[in-house]
């Protein structure tokens, strides 16, 4: 049997609150667990027992007409105001959600760029040493021992490439390479 | 705002008025109080139209609205020995002048309801008020969190205690 689920998720399976997911897997383990059932038996007569209250009371008529007496003031007092203000203060809030919304995808809409040209012998450098990085990412996931960063990259870059391959992300790699190499050329 | 808008507004709150009575009645234990509190729920309803906000549900804004009425009201009342749903009731509401006319008022839903409303009686007002919101609200869970301001797993496990509590106090039919 597995491990029951808390009290509280009865509470919703009882109550049909669950999406269909939990609710299928609260069901299989209903099937198995003779406590749980019992639970949700006692649930689920309690929300019966509730069910034999008088959900919408009759009111008296004298109440409904003083009510209605009153919310006539109530409509009277109200402050005339266009409709389009009223609108705006409904539904003020749909527009300023709208607007924020449109200005946040304008915004980050990517800028046209030149395309990056490496200078001469530093493009077919740059492609090595980026087969050479994903190669090394690729070793490193797979769980092999990387090989070590001075064969694969030569020079001075080795610590700044060891820094840059614990964020483990291809991308920050290769902009980086892109970057120092138009910085060089 | 035009005439009609209002005639709208009011049709729709009146049409949940015995709903809000209902939650009412049984948090104060009182119909006279609970009949008042109604008529004050609706009209700050009607009052906070243009607050009101379509993105939420409207009944869970119109039954905080009551649970808030309600809470007030217990907390400013003067002192009296019972609390709740009053040990009282509905033994006051009968003798109330207002009722007279009423005797099938004396019990809500009639003698098959009886056994619940004294079992709910017994309940914590907290526990009471998850079962009441549900019932007379309908609302689920989430939406009872926000009207009574508690996290979801309070609300859950206040509905657990009750549920368990009804179902040991109301023999089955």
């Amino acid at each position: 049997m597995t491990r029951c689920p808390k009290q509280e998720m009865w509470v919703r399976y009882a109550a049909a609150e669950l999406a269909d997911r939990p609710r299928r897997a609260l069901a299989a383990h209903l099937e198995s667990c003779d406590a749980c059932r019992r639970e949700v038996r006692a649930l689920a007569r309690g929300l019966e027992a509730m069910e034999r209250l008088e959900r919408e009371p009759a009111l008296r008529p004298e109440m409904l007409e003083t009510l209605h007496r009153r919310l006539r003031v109530a409509a009277a007092n109200r402050p005339q105001r266009p409709r389009v203000i009223t609108l705006v203060a409904r539904y003020g809030w749909v527009a300023a959600a709208a607007s924020v919304l449109v200005a946040a995808l304008v915004l980050n809409l990517p800028k046209p760029t030149a395309p990056a040209v490496l200078p001469g012998n530093h493009q077919a450098e740059a492609i090595q040493e980026i087969a050479a990085a994903i190669e090394l990412l690729q070793l490193a996931e797979n769980g092999t021992t990387p090989p070590q960063p001075q064969n694969l990259f030569p020079g001075d870059r080795t610590n700044e490439l060891n820094l840059l391959l614990d964020l483990d992300d291809a991308g920050l790699l290769l902009d980086y390479l892109m970057s120092q190499d138009r910085l060089q050329g | 705002m035009t005439l009609r808008d209002s005639d709208a507004e009011e049709q729709r709150l009146v049409a949940y008025a015995p709903r809000v009575y209902g939650l009412l009645v049984r948090m104060v234990g009182n119909r006279d109080t609970a009949e008042d509190l109604t008529q004050e729920t609706l009209l700050r309803a009607f009052r906070a139209f243009e607050t009101y906000r379509p993105e939420g549900k409207f009944r869970a804004w119109l039954f905080r609205i009551a649970t808030n009425a309600a809470r007030d009201w217990l907390r400013r009342r003067p002192l009296e020995p019972a609390l709740g749903l009053d040990a009282d009731w509905p033994e006051r509401a009968s003798a109330s002048p207002r009722r007279q006319s009423r005797p099938e008022d004396r019990l809500l839903g009639g003698e098959r309801a009886s056994k619940v409303e004294a079992a709910l009686r017994r309940l914590p007002a907290p526990d009471r008020e998850v079962l009441l919101l549900r019932y007379y609200g309908g609302l689920a869970f989430n939406d009872i969190a926000k009207v009574t301001g508690e996290p979801l797993g309070t609300v859950l496990a206040r509905a657990h205690r009750a549920l368990k509590k009804m179902a040991e106090l109301v023999p089955e039919e």
